[in-house]
């Protein structure tokens, strides 16, 4: 393997992971806060590629002004669906069964996955990258898609601003503190059902948000959150349910290892999520960055 | 008594309202001529469905407006194959004998039609085949009532493998799914081009997992090896998902990558598509230049404001070929359209054309062209100046088509 061959995969590897823990951050979050695994939360992705696609039918096609307009209007968008849903639906069951949970989210992928289907159909839809990003840039002699590079930035730039967020301001404080001790935090006066809301928007904005991102990189078919929750479950598994963090290191590892698997054995690549997933079950239950149920 | 003969009266109407509507239904329907479409419309095969059915849709109104064929209307029943070769095999039986349907039309899959094919054989009603393709449905699982309007994947890939072998291009790679239908493509493919051309390189194929949305790992590989064509079976959405990956990296610079390009897949890829690739489509309205072909791109346009797909034409094909000889036979009946269909010419959306009598295949070839940007169609690029290779060159002969199929 020559060392620029390698940088190729790793690059690939990174991209492909940091879209992934943009879409897994918000998984594990809102496991974290409201206990709750939302099978739906590949489903709101796929919701947040579509209405990009839609909006990008109202625009100019390959302006960036067109694509940031997606960034910024998107994620909003697709919070908001997933404030209707908390509202209407989750929080009526944050004390139930997991069973319960489990047939409440599986029911909404169902709904809205023909929910697309009615209003979008089956049609491959493609939105077309601002012409800025969809060159290629050179970088130790290689040429890596600009794109790649984009999304290889804006990773990073969600990581710290999550953390920012949750360590950083007093939201972020409540937040975790609702995270370990609910009810102390109810008890000192905060209002909890609203920062649930708001973690609830928050972890569905990323959603969104990979949605968006997603769009530069391949078609919109109606399978594409099917396809990413299950990722996205190997990811919070691999990090630990609730650990942002974790999520981090989960996608980069499935990411990169994917990629660098993928062209020398690629049926092993189907199966490599599946694997490290069970290894991890298997080592250490409760993820890298998990910790053990008390 | 004013009250029982009140109930007397309620019931006799009842009863001859009743009647009265089981007969007009027997009359109806020996006035009209019912066609069953066993159609795949979930998942993948949406996008087609769509568009076969507006082509469908559009001559049955036009036929039935104009007064029918034999003095009947045509009545269209549809039922959902799923893509699943039993439940399509049900649907054709329950298109039969419930809904007393005349002729089949198929579904997108070649696997369902394969299974549908046996159900037409049994029951000896015909049935037309436009979209779904394998050229085992002419040869090892023939059968006398089918009959097909589209290029079979015979014709298809010996038909690129042929113009291919015509070009100065000599250094091929392959990039497919890693399942049995990638690799059963590739190695026809290959044999097929080494025998018309001893001098080509055959310098890597590159197999992609199952359901693969990310392309850009064996980007370099095929860069590696500096091919001027890289042959593929990604179609449709992989398809256009490879493209727009691999162009960055500047791969389309010196090589084409050769598929089918069916008007679905460059409509969804629109304007990412790179400018100069060679690829093949199976029936593309814009390269067709027959008054025909004309005529029903305008109506279905002005009908449902977008270009007819390769499908939608392939459907429309058919009909015209089912009726044209339902006209020549004089009658719905199966034996005598058989008859009527095998050797038949009819004046076809591609111009004039007839099916070969040994396997019921019509002669139509593939086109074959390079990506350009059109004045007439903003959003998308197509096959500038494609040309048919005619089946007549690629199809198997009498002689071997007959050694393939059942005796």
């Amino acid at each position: 393997m020559t060392f620029d061959f390698f940088l190729f995969m790793l690059v690939n590897g990174l991209t492909q992971g940091m879209l992934l823990f943009i879409i897994a951050s918000g998984l594990t979050l809102v496991f974290g806060v409201l206990r709750v695994i939302n099978f739906a939360h590949g489903s709101l992705y796929m919701i947040g590629a579509f209405l990009a696609f839609s909006l990008s039918t109202l625009l100019p096609s390959g302006s960036l002004f067109s694509f940031l307009l997606l960034l910024l209007l998107v994620p909003p968008a697709v919070a908001l669906i997933g404030a209707i849903l908390e509202i209407t639906l989750f929080r009526r069951i944050y004390r139930a069964h997991h069973l319960i949970q489990l047939l409440l989210t599986y029911a909404l992928v169902l709904i809205l996955e023909d929910a697309a289907r009615l209003i979008w159909g089956g049609d491959i839809r493609n939105v077309a990258r601002p012409e800025i990003l969809a060159g290629s840039v050179k970088f130790l002699g290689l040429f890596l898609p600009t794109y790649n590079v984009f999304i290889l930035i804006m990773g990073p730039l969600v990581t710290v601003g999550l953390w920012l967020v949750l360590y950083r301001t007093r939201t972020g404080n409540i937040i975790r503190a609702a995270v370990s001790h609910p009810e102390m935090v109810g008890a000192l006066g905060v209002n909890v059902s609203r920062v649930m809301t708001g973690t609830f928007m928050l972890g569905c904005g990323l959603a969104g948000l990979g949605g968006v991102l997603m769009v530069g990189l391949a078609n919109i078919t109606l399978g594409i959150g099917m396809e990413k929750i299950i990722e996205c479950f190997a990811v919070v598994v691999i990090g630990g349910l609730g650990s942002v963090g974790g999520a981090l290191l989960g996608s980069l590892i499935l990411g990169v290892g994917v990629a660098f698997m993928q062209l020398p054995l690629s049926r092993l690549a189907i199966v490599f999520p599946y694997i490290a997933m069970a290894l991890i079950l298997i080592i250490r239950p409760w993820g890298l960055f998990g910790r053990p149920e008390r | 008594m004013k009250r029982a003969r009140l109930r007397f009266f309620v019931v006799a109407l009842i009863i001859s309202t009743v009647v009265g509507m089981v007969y007009a239904e027997n009359a109806v329907a020996a006035d009209t001529i019912r066609i069953g479409w066993t159609a795949d419309m979930p998942g993948i095969g949406a996008t087609f469905y769509k568009s076969q059915k507006e082509a469908i849709e559009l001559f049955i109104e036009k036929t039935n407006a104009a007064g029918g064929v034999l003095g009947k209307k045509i009545k269209l029943i549809i039922r959902d194959s799923k893509l699943k070769p039993d439940v399509g095999a049900n649907m054709a039986r329950e298109l039969i004998l419930d809904e007393k349907c005349d002729f089949l039309i198929g579904p997108t899959s070649s696997g369902v039609a394969l299974a549908v094919t046996k159900v037409a054989k049994q029951y000896k009603k015909i049935v037309f085949f436009h979209t779904s393709n394998t050229e085992k449905l002419t040869t090892t699982d023939f059968q006398p009532y089918m009959f097909m309007v589209v290029p079979n994947t015979g014709i298809e890939g010996r038909g690129i493998a042929m113009f291919l072998s015509k070009k100065p291009y000599k250094r091929y790679c392959y990039i497919g799914p890693d399942y049995a239908y990638g690799h059963t493509q590739w190695n026809a493919f290959k044999e097929n081009l080494k025998k018309l051309k001893p001098d080509v390189q055959i310098l890597k194929a590159v197999w992609v997992k199952q359901g693969e949305t990310n392309y850009t790992p064996y980007i370099p590989t095929l860069m590696a090896k500096n091919p001027e064509i890289i042959y593929s079976s990604l179609w449709g959405g992989a398809l256009s998902s490879f493209i727009k990956q691999a162009k960055p990296y500047g791969l389309f610079k010196k090589a084409s990558i050769t598929s089918l390009y069916d008007l679905d897949m460059l409509r969804a890829t629109g304007l990412d598509m790179p400018e100069g690739l060679l690829g093949y489509a199976r029936c593309p309205f814009y390269a067709v230049n027959t008054l025909a072909m004309q005529v029903f791109t305008e109506e279905y346009h002005k009908k449902y404001h977008e270009w007819p797909s390769d499908w939608a034409c392939m459907a429309y094909d058919g009909l015209l070929a089912l009726t044209a000889a339902i006209r020549k036979a004089g009658t719905t009946e199966s034996d005598s359209v058989v008859h009527a269909l095998e050797g038949l010419r009819w004046n076809s959306l591609r111009g004039s054309r007839y099916i070969r009598a040994v396997d019921h295949q019509a002669n139509v070839g593939i086109y074959v062209g390079y990506t350009a940007k059109d004045p007439r169609y903003k959003n998308f690029l197509i096959l500038k100046n494609a040309v048919e290779v005619p089946a007549e060159k690629v199809w198997l002969s009498a002689k071997q088509v007959k050694e393939l199929q059942p005796k």
